[in-house]
């Protein structure tokens, strides 16, 4: 499996992908021309002709049958071509000593705060492929990236995590709250929101801090819940350093999560090293490897020996990252391996 | 026969009993000794003070049984709500907002706390025995105070308002406070009510949400009492509704009831009050019902008489009508058509 920019000729299995992803996944609809839209723009920004307001890298995960079995994306920045908007979940206190009162209200304050700052988005992997390091690939080699090319990314990268919905949709957050604005379903602004209407919908959401006590308590107990869909995605990037640190989505209030470029374990971890062919043995660790190169990326995972300087891998991987030995890489350990001690 | 005056400290028990049988939304009606004698003893300062605008004195009137002694009713005016702090209400009104791209716009009403009507004139505390609701009476505990605003107008604002008690049910249950005031001080609606009689209104008030709350976020029974009138302020707002006075986008910040504003200068009673002299000793071919005042400030008086009356030609009076209102021949009087 390797992670590479997507090309024109991805758009047919791009398109099939995406079908199957369904409805839900809003960042990439199941739209030929929209589609074909977006992957000329992700060409023209890892040819590096596109400022960073407009960056949209598209990757797509294939097998080495140069089959496309995934897509995931980072964004240049949010906020800065129309406004990116999140509630935050503050608090109000209503007290009162004398009258014994003492009320903590959550309270959600609409805000620009993400403007500016990266985003990944746009993960889907074929079901049939969810196995070994597939996700982690798809998912990490996006942070790898990053490690190679901050200077084309804000100071921190954020993921805005699916909320909780039912079975058909419906967000119980956006029941009770921007319904109310609208006077539209879930899905079809979710629908709008993916067609990038995403700003002018917010125009109409309400300005003023919001008292989640007046909010239903369906709604109430899903703020900053994440779809139970994204729970793997979730956990993955927790690992990664990512944290919720109480922004939302306006819409269905799913965690928006973040962290800091530097403090990203992956980015923090990764090395620059020598690749060398060799004999990596079955128990040697798996490593994330990326060959550097921005219009032809590639990233891939491997078992891979560290000596000294260089990284041991076998032949095929070399291939996989059209590399040859003595070629310079970036590679971090896929897992932490702090963590896989602590676990051992 | 029935006389309204201002109160004095020997009515403190019996304006007891009518703060007891009060409705519960009469916030200015606290059933607590304490605080109705600081309310007496208030009022009778603000009747002796000599003032040359309007200030923070309270006029408190009672209605008296002479024949009983007993008192039937109470209602106050306020020369100013708010007076040194605000005076707080719920406005409601609409926020729009619009997509362009999307061709989308609507309105959603938000009720925002609000001291618009600081400053006003407040009438409040009416209260009168269940037998005397709809009767004369009843018009003479109200509209009384609008005779006394015509007599001294310098004591009083430009306009007048009155918040009518809101919707609550017969368990003391406030759809509307259950909805959002319940939230922000966790306590019962009738025991919210109580302090409000207790402590300062304002002190409450701040306690309230200060960001709009939009209304289609309030459960539907809540949304329902937004304006809606207990049944039991339904007379209260039904006399002042018949002077003059109009419904606006206030509503109370407790209960949802509505608020009443008029500008002081076209309220029935006070625009088209007359003033006239007594006549005693002549009988009386009564051919109308009316509310008649003294002008006095402290000695202010005033009944529900059956009159012959014309206009510009002196008022004949009974005896027992001059007694009540304490006046003799040749007194000066205001009187307005029931």
């Amino acid at each position: 499996m390797i992670l590479r920019p997507v090309q024109m000729t991805d758009l047919p299995a791009l398109l099939e992908l995406v079908q199957r992803a369904g409805p839900g996944f809003t960042t990439l609809p199941a739209n030929e021309e929209r589609l074909t839209h977006r992957v000329r723009w992700a060409q023209r920004t890892f040819a590096g002709q596109v400022e960073r307001a407009d960056a949209d890298y598209l990757f797509v995960l294939e097998d080495d049958d140069q089959q496309v079995v995934g897509v995931s994306a980072l964004v240049g920045a949010v906020g800065l071509r129309e406004p990116w908007y999140n509630y935050r979940v503050g608090l109000t206190v209503s007290s009162s000593p004398d009258l014994g009162i003492q009320r903590q209200i959550p309270t959600l304050f609409l805000n620009n705060e993400m403007t500016g700052q990266s985003e990944i988005c746009s993960l889907f992997l074929r079901h049939d492929q969810r196995y070994g390091s597939n996700g982690r690939l798809l998912s990490l080699g996006r942070l790898l990236f990053v490690a190679e090319f901050p200077q084309l990314f804000g100071d921190k990268l954020i993921a805005e995590l699916r909320g909780s919905a039912d079975e058909h949709g419906c967000s119980p957050f956006w029941d009770s709250l921007g319904r109310h604005f609208f006077k539209m379903d879930f899905s079809h602004a979710d629908h709008l929101s993916g067609l990038g209407s995403k700003a002018f919908i917010a125009e109409l959401m309400p300005r003023q801090p919001l008292y989640t006590c007046l909010l239903t308590e369906q709604a109430q107990a899903v703020i900053g819940k994440p779809h139970p869909n994204t729970e793997p995605a979730l956990k993955i990037l927790t690992a990664e350093g990512f944290a919720h640190k109480g922004y939302i989505d306006i819409f269905d209030a799913g965690p928006v999560i973040e962290a800091p470029v530097s403090r990203i374990r992956a980015v923090r971890d990764s090395q620059s090293l020598m690749l060398a062919i060799g004999t990596p043995d079955d128990q040697a660790p798996v490593w994330l490897i990326h060959n550097r190169r921005l219009e032809s990326c590639r990233i891939t995972t491997a078992r891979a020996r560290l000596v000294g300087n260089s990284l041991v891998v076998d032949r095929l991987t070399a291939k996989r990252l059209q590399l040859q030995p003595g070629s310079s890489i970036r590679a971090v350990p896929l897992r932490n391996q702090q963590q896989q001690a602590v676990a051992a | 026969m029935l006389v309204l005056r201002p109160v004095e400290l020997t009515d403190l028990p019996q304006l007891q009993q009518l703060a007891r049988d009060s409705l519960v939304g009469v916030t200015s009606l606290p059933d607590d000794t304490e605080r109705l004698r600081e309310k007496i003893l208030d009022s009778c300062a603000s009747f002796e003070k000599d003032v040359q605008g309007q200030g923070p004195e309270n006029y408190f009137f009672v209605l008296e049984n002479l024949t009983t002694r007993r008192l039937v009713g109470c209602s106050e005016v306020l020369a100013t709500a708010g007076f040194g702090e605000p005076f707080y209400s719920l406005r409601n009104r609409h926020f729009t907002s619009a997509s362009r791209e999307l061709n989308i716009e609507h309105g959603v009403p938000a009720l925002s706390l609000c001291q618009d009507l600081s400053g006003h004139s407040l009438l409040r505390g009416f209260h009168i025995d269940s037998a005397l609701e709809r009767t004369p009476f009843s018009e003479l505990l109200s509209r009384a105070r609008l005779l006394f605003i015509a007599a001294h107008p310098e004591r009083f604002a430009e306009a007048v308002i009155t918040e009518i008690v809101g919707y609550s049910d017969e368990q003391g249950q406030s759809p509307f406070w259950d909805a959002l005031g319940k939230h922000f001080f966790d306590l019962p609606y009738v025991e919210a009510e109580r302090l409000c009689g207790l402590q300062s209104r304002t002190f409450l008030a701040e306690l309230m949400p200060q960001y709009p709350i939009y209304v289609p976020m309030l459960s539907q029974a809540a949304q329902d009492c937004i304006g809606r009138i207990h049944p039991d302020g339904q007379e209260a707002f039904d006399i002042l509704e018949r002077e003059g006075f109009e419904t606006n986008s206030y509503i109370d910040l407790f209960d949802g009831g509505p608020t009443l504003y008029a500008r002081t200068s076209s309220i029935r009673s006070i625009a088209q009050s007359q003033a006239g002299t007594v006549q005693t000793g002549s009988p009386i071919d009564a051919r109308g019902s009316y509310l008649v005042s003294n002008d006095s400030l402290k000695g202010y008086r005033a009944i529900v008489a059956e009159l012959d009356y014309s206009a510009r030609q002196p008022i004949a009076l009974s005896a027992e009508m001059c007694a009540a209102l304490n006046v003799t021949d040749a007194s000066a009087i205001r009187l307005i058509a029931l």
